[in-house]
């Protein structure tokens, strides 16, 4: 019965599966976030906002972290019986690593891995067991030699024992099949225990039996409820001003700086840009029918003129040119419609 | 600890004796066929071992191991995480070759420089000057062999390359080598083995026709998985030896994970560990659990705690209650006469396993040649149904003994021949009455064979009788006679023998295999918690993540978190609340609507406290939560990006989890 009940449970999954993929269409409405007039936070801002919020249920967090606490000194003796123990559930387990290293950890060799850091690689984790742990100061061609050096050295040495955590196993620069491949051999040595969190719900797709065989994972849940305060903080949030992309601010502050008819120049490349915008297949202005135009703006009147001011642009990261497929020169503004119509309205008020 | 270190270390003995010999057979094969080819072609033996890819290991450090000892060749094992190219592959070759050579002929200085050197230099040449160096030092180094093997028995040992994992090579990388090796197969006498995990068509798939034909294959068919289980319950969890046991769930998820998830024996081995450190750390008790000369003193020594300890468990507390009520107190108070009662208890623990595994045996012997094995087919199954309950009042039972009631003489001489055998190599000594009385039954079938055979020959020689000629009353009387023989077989003895002999088995059965659980002191020796072990082993993160994200009172016990089914309430945390609202969407999320609906819900908690002047910056609060929720969403995996829509996010996952 439990079976026929899986069964149907799983079909459902397979029907709910393709409901959702069915129509190409998606119905959802067009607000923007611009439409809001609400300025975007940036990370400074947001951290100071989110300060003020107390955390909410800290009691019952706290009574969670304190049952996970006990299970230490069982950690302790699961990991020198081979095995490697693994965290997973919702909640930051940051602070709870933090807690077994400082407790537990503190005299023996000990190495921290912050996953979630956006530069960490292999090798990063490899250089550093060979230079703080080894004191070994040579360099390896590839992290595989390196991993062998390693490998030997603990076999050589049966007193060497190293403790490792890894906040985030399944961050985005750990999670190639490559890297895993690695950690997992490494973390296969008997004298090197493995603590590792993952946080992603397709983070166990990574590992196949082999991988899975050599990390001999000890699975434990461990629900903490608290903000992912420092794994976020690198995460390029959509709400987030991002610092890549222009943003109405700087748009401004370089056209203040200009000319009127540098401004007026580029105010009518952004005006046809907007004529076009639900036109999906708009190249862009062409320079030939942009330059008649200006011209008949008096805005410009040379064809030079207009070439040396499209160059400020382009330095200024304000318009990009692509040549279409009849070899023509098409200028376009990269620059979201909204921040462009919010552009817009702004000079209209000054 | 100590016991458990001890114990783990036994155990583990045991398993590699055993995976060896089982090996052994199908090395020794191999073996004997390296030794034996000796051909233009590269000869290659490809061995199917399953997919079971962990176990493969020990397979091949055994093989190795045994071509070494018999000294013929050099071994190199390539993995396919070594060897990207086709460069790294040869220098792995040379380095293991190298090394092997070195060790197998333990000569010194100058030998051990040259393999450094070498290795240096084929590690560092690019994939061109690499070649020549290659086929310069392949050059050289035969010779060598040459040289040194001439003062051996043999000429030119082979040099063996086993590819652990065919599967995962790349083929541009296999075809090289093989091409390769086979333009020096003259000088250098090359061996390859294949481990396949999938099936031998691999090869076809993997190398084109004209790779292919420079090799000579021969296939081995390596034990299935599944036997190797079926060995290894046998040796671990159906012997008296080990004073650790399992209980029927824990054996039931542990053979569960085998059969549905990966056949891999080596995890199974590791669950069985699992259990072995929960046991002896979670129960108090389990310090009693070992050896019987050893849990005699462990006993005598156990402090008031322990002894408290042992009162509580439920089986002791069933054995006190059906006990006269002044050995009861006796029981309760003394410690003394409490550590007495224990020796003996856990005495008749030890005499209760080690009859039930033979008997178990006898019974296994009978059932699994029954008609549609309704027991089941292995021991492994026999040995759960006895776990779990009362074997005898299950309908499978039933039925089987029905079955066995109708099986013919042959098929039960030979299963009784069998029982005795089992009952006198084991070590329980009740069984002497047993087998006295078995052997009883097979003497009495013998002297029944005999007997059928005097009848027959009676017959015949009536027969004879009549057919010579005599007188009529003669003849009547003979007639009768047949007739009345006739008769009598109608109701024979062997059926009545038979009926008799299955119920003497049934009685076994009732005595012998009670389950585990209705024993006093069980507990001690037998690790029951499924759930741990499901917990651990076969975790399920998404399944911990969608409770604690759409019912988040499970964890936080928190009343005000108790929630009444289907509605968004504003009082679980703001991840909840944004993940709830997040199943509602398709496949894409507008941002915008999804932060004001989640503003909506968070402003209705705080709706009676704010006052409008400050609302704006509450607002600027509410949308700074939800930026954090969003991105732990992100960070989660529920959500990315999406650049199909300003300002949307598209849902990765579907329907309502």
């Amino acid at each position: 019965l439990a079976k026929k009940n899986k069964e149907n449970k799983m079909s459902n999954l397979v029907e709910e599966y393709f409901e959702a993929h069915s129509s190409s269409k998606v119905l959802t409405s067009d607000r923007t976030l611009q439409k809001l007039r609400k300025r975007r936070l940036d990370q400074q801002t947001l951290h100071d906002l989110l300060k003020k919020v107390p955390l909410a249920y800290a009691a019952e967090i706290k009574e969670l972290n304190q049952q996970h606490e006990s299970l230490f000194s069982k950690w302790m003796l699961q990991l020198h019986l081979g095995f490697n123990i693994v965290l997973y559930g919702l909640g930051s387990k940051r602070d709870l690593l933090e807690k077994f290293r400082t407790s537990v950890l503190q005299d023996s060799v000990h190495l921290v891995v912050n996953g979630y850091f956006p530069s960490i690689t292999v090798r990063s984790v490899l250089s550093s067991i060979t230079e703080e742990v080894l004191d070994h100061t040579g360099t390896f061609r590839s992290p595989l030699d390196q991993l062998e050096f390693i490998i030997k050295r603990f076999k050589e040495d049966s007193s060497l024992e190293l403790y490792v955590l890894i906040h985030n196993l399944d961050s985005q620069m750990l999670r190639g099949e490559r890297s895993q491949q690695i950690l997992a051999q490494l973390c296969s040595l008997p004298s090197i225990y493995l603590i590792a969190s993952i946080d992603h719900i397709n983070a166990p797709l990574m590992w196949d039996q082999a991988k899975l065989s050599l990390y001999n994972w000890l699975w434990y849940e461990t629900t903490t409820f608290s903000p992912y305060v420092e794994e976020t903080s690198y995460e390029n949030s959509l709400l987030v001003q991002q610092s890549g992309s222009l943003a109405l601010s700087s748009i401004t502050h370089v056209l203040r700086s200009l000319t009127l008819n540098a401004r007026g120049i580029f105010r009518l490349l952004a005006q046809y840009q907007l004529e076009n915008k639900d036109n999906p297949s708009y190249p862009g202005l062409s320079f030939q029918d942009f330059y008649q135009q200006c011209r008949e703006a008096f805005l410009v009147n040379s064809d030079l003129t207009l070439r040396a001011q499209l160059t400020e642009f382009r330095d200024h990261k304000l318009i990009r040119t692509k040549r279409g497929a009849d070899g023509v020169e098409y200028l376009l503004i990269p620059v979201d419609d909204s921040t462009l119509t919010d552009f817009l309205e702004k000079e209209d008020e000054d | 600890q100590e016991v458990q270190e001890d114990l783990n270390k036994q155990l583990f003995d045991n398993l590699v004796n055993f995976l060896r010999r089982s090996h052994s057979e199908f090395q020794e094969k191999t073996t004997e066929w390296t030794c034996r080819m000796k051909s233009r072609e590269i000869p290659t033996a490809a061995l199917v071992l399953g997919v079971n890819v962990t176990d493969h290991d020990l397979t091949f450090r055994s093989l190795s191991e045994v071509l070494q000892n018999n000294v013929t060749p050099y071994i190199a094992l390539l993995e396919a995480k070594e060897c990207p190219g086709i460069k790294n592959l040869l220098q792995k070759l040379m380095g293991q070759l190298m090394n092997c050579y070195v060790d197998v002929d333990s000569l010194e200085d100058e030998d051990n420089v040259q393999v450094s050197q070498n290795r240096m230099r084929c590690s560092m040449t690019s994939l061109v000057s690499w070649y020549e160096s290659v086929t310069k030092k392949t050059d050289s180094e035969t010779p060598r062999k040459r040289r040194n093997s001439s003062s051996r028995p043999w000429q030119s040992p082979p040099v063996v390359v086993v590819f652990k994992d065919m599967e995962s090579f790349t083929t541009k990388v296999l075809q090289d080598f093989i091409v390769i090796s086979s333009q020096h197969i003259h000088e250098l006498p090359l061996i390859l083995i294949f481990g396949i995990a999938t099936s031998p068509m691999i090869i076809h798939s993997l190398l084109p026709h004209s790779v292919s034909s420079l090799l000579c294959i021969e296939l081995f068919q390596s034990l299935s998985s599944k036997e190797h289980l079926s060995t290894v319950i046998d040796k671990l969890l159906l012997t008296a030896q080990f004073p650790f046991k399992l209980g029927e769930k824990v054996l039931q998820v542990l053979i569960n994970i085998f059969l549905y998830h990966d056949f891999s024996v080596q995890n199974f081995i590791k669950g069985f560990q699992l259990c072995i450190v929960e046991h002896f750390y979670s129960q108090p008790l389990s310090i009693l659990c070992c050896k019987p000369v050893d849990a005699k003193k462990r006993v005598n020594s156990l402090s008031h705690n322990q002894c408290e300890n042992v009162r509580r468990l439920p089986s002791f507390r069933r054995y006190v209650e059906s006990q006269a009520s002044e050995k009861q107190i006796a029981l309760l108070t003394t410690d003394s006469y409490l550590k007495e009662i224990i020796q003996k208890l856990l005495e008749d623990l030890q005499v209760y396993h080690e009859n039930y595994v033979s008997v178990l045996r006898c019974l296994h012997v009978f059932t699994s040649s029954l008609p549609k094995y309704p027991l089941g087919k292995q021991i492994r199954e026999l040995h759960c149904a006895c776990l779990e309950h009362q074997v005898w009042e299950t309908e499978e039972y039933e039925s089987s003994l029905q079955l066995a009631r109708m099986l013919n003489k042959s098929d039960l001489v030979t299963m009784l021949q069998r029982c005795v055998e089992i009952l006198l190599s084991s070590s329980g000594k009740e069984f002497d009455k047993t087998v006295e009385k078995l052997k009883e039954f097979l003497t009495q079938f013998q002297k029944l064979e005999a007997e059928a055979c005097q009848e027959q020959d009676v017959s015949l020689s009536s027969q004879k009788e009549l057919q010579k000629k005599t007188d009529l009353y003669h003849l009547q009387k003979t007639l009768l006679e047949l007739k009345e023989s006739r008769r009598s077989k109608k109701l024979t003895k062997f059926e009545m023998l038979r009926f008799e002999v299955v119920e003497y088995l049934d009685s076994l059965v009732r005595n012998y295999l009670v389950p585990a659980d209705h024993k006093t002191l069980h507990e001690i020796v037998y690790f029951n918690t499924a759930s741990v072990l499901r917990e651990h082993l076969n975790a399920a993160p998404r399944i911990a993540l969608h409770t604690a994200l759409n019912n988040p009172y499970w964890y936080l016990k928190n009343q005000a978190l108790k929630s009444d089914g289907g509605g968004i309430s504003n009082k679980v945390p703001d991840i909840c609340i944004v993940y709830k609202l997040h199943l509602e969407c398709g496949r894409l999320i507008n941002l915008v609507d999804w932060l004001e609906a989640f503003s909506t819900v968070v402003t209705a908690a705080e709706g009676p406290n704010t006052d409008s002047a400050s609302s704006a910056q509450v607002d600027d609060v509410i949308h700074a939560r939800f930026i954090r929720a969003v991105s732990e969403l992100e960070l989660l995996g529920f959500i990315k990006p999406s650049k199909q829509k300003t300002d949307h996010v598209a849902r990765l996952t579907w329907g309502g989890c």
